[in-house]
């Protein structure tokens, strides 16, 4: 039987080559496309998904009112958590790796990933121990653990425990090598406890350190909140109220409310509402996107399938009627044509493979992951795929033929059978539908990005770069920081002067890509305003062409505007609601400054983000130099790469240990919204695919349904039909059918756009006209395809199709 | 009215090379009724249909209306089609999406005539052939001999100046046959040319010459003068 059905399927493989070739790539690009989205699903959802604590780790998160939520929390939680009977285990620990090199005899391995936590750390995250133990490994603060990969850098095939390197200026004995089991939301590749230093300080700032449990109950949680929610509401007001000389509800109103959230470490990486660990968190509305997507063109794909296979039945009809009469049963004839289906998924699924195989680097650079098609739970996942494609794909078609009438069939009289045609152009309906979400879509997905891209930020940063300061831990070690390390960057500055290229140099403690979202506090006739408080030197405005648009900017030649002056941005006074701004007194960081200027609103946040209340002063007004960290220059327009050399000769000279590192800011803004370029990249490449799916699927129905009319067409053209009215006659429908199809797409693309740019504090309004650009080109691409069917039906000789069929 | 010389068809395939048609000449005057008569595969049907411009000869010469019909053009013989041919097929040939009025309508909208006019002559033939009733049916819905007066009306409402019939009662029973028969003879004594292919020496009766074809040449003539006598004295 097997053998007999695989020979008819090859007859009609042999025989209908492009349907069949087509068919297989249109499901092969369909799952391939489904692949991709679930390596990244997976690789997503199996971050801490190894953890067998995932359930009991717990991660606090603080928000004050107007602020963004904080992951680092306060010291004084410490007494209240250890009472209660529901905490197994608390940690504090850094919210961020620091970057330092490791020093064994003599050689230098640079890390990226150092984490400072507290002793408790590997029950919290039981990481595989290859060399000594958990309990040991972080006894003290001169005790470090590594990962199995700096092991190996560091120490190639020493046993590393008990060896001394030096870390961060510091001294550590290696007490146990750990591996990492899989994605985890902290993935250090040293591990050190030094956090007695801060724990046991007197620092009672709200925001310090991060805070992590491992609770008994995890349903009990929401007492410990409650707890912990007092703890700032109430004792932490009352103290600073206490200390301030206000009433707790004066100081109450002042600070503003804290909210404060607990979350398992299960939800970390996809549903958390923070950043809160140093991996940080995966973009769950993109991924979300990205599945809905491949599986909306699966179906498409598979609809495809289902439409061909139909069409393309009443040529088996035949053959159906004379395998009944000579005994088959209806289920045989179903299972058969469940075969086919089953042969064309898998030829479809290994094609799938191939292309993914050889598109898979593309996708890794897209999403900055190194996905590798394996694990058993993967090729499960592929084998679920491949079931349903087949049941999806094949038991339609299987049942549709199957029920052929075997009298009727056999008798020839069945061309123009109705049957299954409303399935065909409901599913040619529904491609349409989705071929207009996808041209619809993707252009106001581009017209957004092209708002973006060519959006005045209000600063100009394409000659400009940015260039880390790494100055030694030495310099740190002295009497004034501050002044110390403002010398050092004063002496760069001058140097940098000197190089020809070299238009101007500046600092300020600012970021243009969009990292720091740090607030502060300015207070205006006693109001507190929680707003971007920033640190600059002269000339930062003038370099990066910030408008100064009331007063003037801060300047060298007044001696005041390195102690009193403060210049505000346009938001910051409408926020303040101060008609006349310049000559207002503002208390920042416990100094008295008086604005001296307003500049124009400009972004430092991506921007989706609105633009916040800033106050500018100069780095010496505050006591805040020692957090210079980087140097801004602007190069005069020629021969940049020959400036950027001598500066980094400079670089050499000056300090041999750190490389030189520098970027453009325009290109380091960019970045800050390079997620939305990406999902614009990703839109436009995936709508290609899916209008070559439809269209397809479009040529394949139409050349079964003009197959199908071709009686009709003939009789008319005896009666004697012109070319043009025939033309017209047979394209008609698929006008009909592009226009619903259209329709049906109209509100949800205007529901899920408007949606999707609500991410956006800067954006485009939905206009009419990607609706009517995408109506057009659906239109003409049905146009191209129905009537070149149309035309060659046309032209067929009538007489083959007047007397039989 | 048509003069057809030395006209001849042959079918190729990669092998075979077969003549349907071998150096026929027939002429049929205005008013004549006419069938062809012969075995499956005698060419009767080819000859129909280069009559019917459906088909197109491999030499000879074939003049409707005086006019040379050999080497013409799609679009000129699509002209010359629906402007002085209707057909009438075994099978009948009815568009089934479309409704018996819609069908009938179908040539006067080919020849472009306006919607009223349409209306007004579908509806004069309808009645004429007693399907008025059925017009708002489709050709499903109807039996045999309904189904081939609707093909008959459609041959009809365009004033040809021939008509011709495919077997036109093959797919019927008697009965209906000979309602069909009947219609023709009046269409015959009402003036119209008709050529007629038939398997049945009893239709043959009804018209008044028979061509006698085998292996793609006529074979003989015969004139039917007795039965149209009969049918004239009724």
């Amino acid at each position: 039987m097997l053998k007999n059905w695989t020979n008819i399927f090859l007859y009609h493989i042999k025989n209908n080559k492009l349907f069949s070739a087509l068919n297989v790539f249109g499901l092969a690009i369909g799952i391939a496309g489904l692949i991709f989205a679930l390596l990244y699903w997976n690789d997503e959802q199996s971050y801490d998904a190894w953890n067998p604590e995932k359930e009991k780790v717990h991660q606090v998160l603080v928000q004050l009112t107007g602020m963004p939520v904080f992951s680092d929390c306060a010291l004084f939680l410490k007494p209240i958590l250890d009472k209660d009977a529901n905490i197994e285990n608390v940690v504090y620990a850094d919210s961020w790796y620091q970057k330092d090199k490791i020093t064994y005899k003599g050689k230098k391995e640079i890390v990226d990933k150092i984490i400072n936590v507290e002793a408790d750390f590997f029950t919290l995250f039981p990481f595989e121990m290859i060399q000594g133990d958990d309990v040991s490994a972080l006894k003290d603060d001169s005790s470090a653990a590594i990962s199995d990969v700096i092991a190996k850098r560091v120490f190639g095939d020493e046993n590393p425990i008990g060896k001394q390197i030096i870390c961060l200026d510091q001294m550590f004995v290696v007490r146990a090598v750990y591996h990492i089991p899989g994605n985890s939301s902290i993935a250090p590749d040293v591990v050190m406890n030094k956090m007695k230093e801060w724990t046991s300080g007197n620092m009672t700032s709200p925001f310090v350190l991060k805070l992590l449990l491992k609770v008994k109950d995890p349903s009990k949680i929401e007492n410990t909140r409650k707890s912990l929610g007092n703890l700032y509401n109430i004792d932490f007001v009352k103290r600073n109220a206490k200390e301030e000389g206000f009433t707790y509800e004066e100081m109450a109103s002042k600070i503003g409310h804290f909210n404060v959230a607990i979350e398992p470490l299960s939800k970390a990486r996809l549903h958390s509402i923070a950043d809160g660990y140093p991996e940080g968190r995966g973009n769950y509305q993109f991924l979300l996107i990205m599945v809905g997507l491949s599986v909306l063109i699966l179906i498409l794909s598979i609809v495809n399938y289902i439409n061909l296979a139909t069409a393309n039945a009443v040529k088996r009809a035949k053959e159906v009627g004379v395998r009944k009469v000579v005994g088959a049963s209806k289920n045989t004839i179903v299972i058969q044509f469940i075969f086919e289906t089953a042969l064309i998924s898998l030829f479809s699924i290994l094609l799938a493979l191939v292309i993914v195989e050889l598109t898979l680097p593309y996708y890794n650079d897209f999403l900055n992951k190194s996905l590798r098609i394996i694990g058993s739970q993967f090729y499960l996942q592929l084998i679920l795929i491949f079931s349903i494609t087949v049941l999806v794909a094949g038991i339609l078609p299987a049942v549709y033929v199957a029920n052929f009438e075997t009298l009727k069939v056999l008798k020839g009289n069945f061309g123009r059978s109705k049957n299954g045609i409303w399935l065909r152009n409901g599913m040619l309906i529904f491609q349409f539908t989705v071929a207009t979400f996808f041209i619809v879509g993707s252009y106001i997905v581009y017209q957004q990005i092209d708002y973006l891209t060519n959006k005045d930020l209000g600063f100009k940063g394409d000659q400009v770069i940015e260039i880390n300061l790494d100055f030694p831990n030495s310099d740190y070690e002295v009497e004034s920081v501050g002044q110390n390390i403002y010398n050092k960057y004063s002496t760069i500055k001058q140097e940098l002067a000197k190089i020809k290229g070299v238009e101007q140099a500046s600092t300020g403690l600012i970021s243009f890509d969009g990292s720091d979202d740090s607030l502060g506090g300015v207070l205006y006739n006693d109001e507190l305003f929680k707003a971007r408080t920033i640190a600059v030197d002269f000339g930062m405005f003038e370099m990066m062409k910030i408008e100064v648009v009331k007063g003037r900017s801060l300047c060298q030649k007044y001696a005041s505007d390195t102690i009193t002056s403060v210049v505000i941005n346009e938001t910051a006074q409408k926020l303040m609601n101060m008609k006349e701004p310049i000559g207002k007194e503002l208390i920042i960081k416990q100094r008295k400054l008086k604005i001296i200027g307003v500049v124009k609103d400009f972004n430092l946040l991506s921007p989706e983000v609105a633009v916040s209340g800033m106050y500018f002063y100069h780095l010496k007004t505050v006591d805040i130099a020692q957090n210079i960290n980087k140097v801004f220059v602007k190069l005069k327009s020629d021969n940049i790469e020959n400036t950027i050399a001598d500066i980094e000769k400079l670089w050499v000279k000056a300090d041999n240990e750190y490389t030189f590192k520098y970027d453009f800011v325009d290109k380091q803004y960019a970045r800050t919204y390079e997620s939305y370029v990406k999902q614009k990249n990703l839109f436009s490449s995936l709508n290609v695919v899916v209008i070559l799916i439809a269209l397809f699927g479009l040529f394949a129905l139409a050349s079964f349904s003009i197959q199908s009319r071709m009686k009709e067409i003939a009789i008319r053209k005896t009666l004697g039909a012109e070319t043009n009215n025939l033309l017209k006659e047979l394209s008609k429908q698929y006008i009909m059918y592009c226009i619903i199809g259209f329709l049906l797409a109209v509100f949800p693309v205007y529901y899920l756009l408007n949606k999707w740019l609500e991410n956006f504090a800067f954006r485009i309004d939905v206009t009419v006209y990607p609706f009517i650009f995408g109506f057009l080109i659906l239109l003409v691409l049905t146009l191209i395809i129905v009537l070149s069917r149309a035309y060659q039906a046309t032209k067929t000789d009538v007489l083959k199709y007047l007397k039989y069929e | 009215m048509i003069k057809i010389k030395n006209l001849s068809r042959v079918f190729r395939t990669e092998e075979v090379e077969t003549k349907a048609l071998s150096e026929i000449s027939l002429s049929i005057k205005q008013g004549d009724f006419v069938s062809i008569m012969g075995p499956s595969g005698c060419g009767k049907s080819t000859l129909l249909n280069i009559v019917g411009l459906l088909d197109s000869a491999s030499s000879g010469s074939f003049q409707l209306l005086n006019q040379e019909m050999i080497g013409l053009k799609g679009k000129e013989k699509s002209k010359a089609r629906k402007e002085n041919i209707g057909f009438i097929f075994q099978n009948f040939n009815l568009i089934d999406e479309l409704s018996v009025y819609d069908n009938i309508e179908l040539p006067l909208i080919y020849n472009k005539v306006s919607s009223e006019e349409r209306k007004k002559k579908v509806i004069a033939i309808a009645d004429k052939l007693g399907i008025s009733y059925r017009l708002k049916h489709y050709p499903q819905q109807l039996s045999g001999g309904q189904q081939q007066r609707v093909a008959v009306a459609r041959a009809l409402i365009n004033d040809p100046k021939i008509i011709l019939a495919d077997e036109p009662t093959g797919n019927l029973d008697s009965k209906n046959g000979n309602e069909v028969m009947e219609l023709l003879t009046d269409l015959h004594v009402n003036g119209a040319t008709i050529l007629m292919v038939t398997h049945s020496d009893y239709d043959a009766s009804f018209s008044q010459k028979t061509i006698l074809m085998k292996d793609g040449m006529i074979l003989s003539e015969k004139m039917n003068n007795q039965n149209i006598d009969i049918l004239i004295s009724q």
